[in-house]
């Protein structure tokens, strides 16, 4: 499913074309805003096993910056950041594709081109021993965390076939 | 046939009276007869448990993970608008204010109660702080763990949310909240096992017909502090509910 470009935000940003798994392509703006984790929440949202959004909690709803028409039915990958590395979703989908549970940082983009970084749980969804979606949890990460992921995944980005010298 | 109801050994004691009143409410009103199982403490429970004699269990969320997955028991109803949240509080005036201001070392009086533990230390993440980084200082109630923490015997203390809330004026006037959940989709289950599935639809229609609208219904809804009464729950809400917990284990 193509996600429609981003709109460039107000706020000076950052322009990227990103190459999602799928084969589409979409246009996203970057600004350099990071908006806190919201202390003391989860944020949770379930795909279906073509990775479609078909829950989202309030709390996924508001850092998201979409409304939740906009994520439902949506691709989770909406959300991708070009700072992620595709390792680290290519390890995410082949951990629970194995029926595994996945935990990672990961930081996210949102619809008006700010960021958000958070500590993600994925679990496959297993219903009468078949594996029928995934929930996602996200919990808030130290700082020192945010910072250490920072580093890595612009080192891995960087050692990405076609990344700039 | 007398069925067997447990009720998981962490609600404040000023509603054990709350669940005899529904015990006798639910007994009149289904013909079901029902025997309450009130353990006083988790390891209590589990011994109830591995007997093999409970029919039916008003488990915590954490319990409900392993009740259903493993013990061949089934969801079918909740609280309505009672979520179990947790909450961090250190002694009014600390330089505690927020959860990272917390050190490796950190003295944490509490409760017997897991799911407080794992929410709190999920919550601790954010200030790199695990298990082994702590100090534990295991509490005979969640009132013991405030009065330590009063005393200045500990830097914080866990506790679940709504007995935080039912401690006295006074008490609470000597706390400042460091971090209260808000995690919303995490309730305490009403489960039955499988040898009692034929009686499942009376006892569920019986328990979500204890309407607060009417006046004696409500006095016990308020004993048992849940004014909203029960809903129904399907098996996918639960199984829902057990995958979100799956993710908060480690």
């Amino acid at each position: 499913m193509a996600l429609p470009d981003m709109l460039p935000p107000a706020q000076p940003a950052q322009q990227h074309s990103l190459l999602h798994h799928d084969g589409t392509r979409r246009t996203v703006f970057c600004t350099d805003a990071e908006v806190a984790f919201p202390d003391g929440h989860l944020i949770v949202s379930r795909v279906d096993t073509a990775g479609l959004i078909t829950h989202a909690n309030d709390a996924f709803v508001e850092m998201s910056g979409y409304l939740r028409e906009q994520l439902l039915g949506a691709p989770h990958h909406i959300l991708r950041h070009p700072d992620m590395p595709r390792a680290a979703f290519a390890d995410l989908w082949a951990t629970v594709g194995a029926g595994r549970k996945w935990h990672g940082y990961v930081k996210n983009l949102r619809g008006d081109g700010a960021c958000y970084w958070v500590y993600a749980t994925v679990v496959p969804n297993v219903r009468q021993g078949v594996v029928a979606g995934y929930t996602s949890v996200r919990r808030k990460p130290s700082r020192a965390k945010v910072a250490e992921y920072t580093a890595l995944y612009a080192q891995m980005r960087a050692a990405e076939p076609g990344a700039a010298a | 046939m007398t069925l067997n109801l447990l009720i998981a050994p962490d609600f404040a004691p000023e509603r054990f009276g709350g669940w005899h009143m529904l015990n006798a409410l639910l007994q009149q009103r289904s013909g079901l007869r029902l025997h309450l199982l009130m353990p006083a403490s988790a390891h209590e429970q589990a011994e109830l448990l591995a007997a093999g004699q409970v029919d039916l269990v008003y488990a915590n969320p954490f319990d409900a993970a392993e009740l259903i997955r493993q013990r061949g028991f089934s969801a079918f109803a909740r609280p309505v608008g009672k979520a179990d949240e947790m909450l961090i509080a250190a002694q009014a005036g600390s330089a505690l204010r927020r959860v990272e201001d917390l050190r490796p070392g950190c003295r944490v009086a509490m409760a017997d109660h897991r799911d407080v533990k794992l929410i709190g230390l999920r919550l601790l993440e954010a200030a790199d702080l695990h298990e082994p980084d702590l100090q534990w200082q295991l509490c005979d109630s969640h009132q013991a763990a405030a009065r330590r923490l009063i005393k200045g015997e500990a830097d914080v203390a866990f506790f679940l949310a709504e007995t935080f809330h039912a401690l006295s004026r006074l008490t609470r006037s000597q706390l400042q909240v460091v971090i209260e959940s808000a995690l919303h989709d995490i309730t305490h289950v009403m489960l039955a096992h499988a040898r009692v599935a034929e009686q499942v639809p009376t006892l569920c229609a019986t328990l979500t017909g204890v309407d607060s609208s009417h006046s004696s219904d409500r006095e016990v809804l308020e004993a048992l502090g849940m004014p909203g009464g029960f809903e129904a729950m399907q098996a996918e809400d639960a199984e829902f509910m057990v995958d979100l917990m799956d993710t908060l284990l480690d």
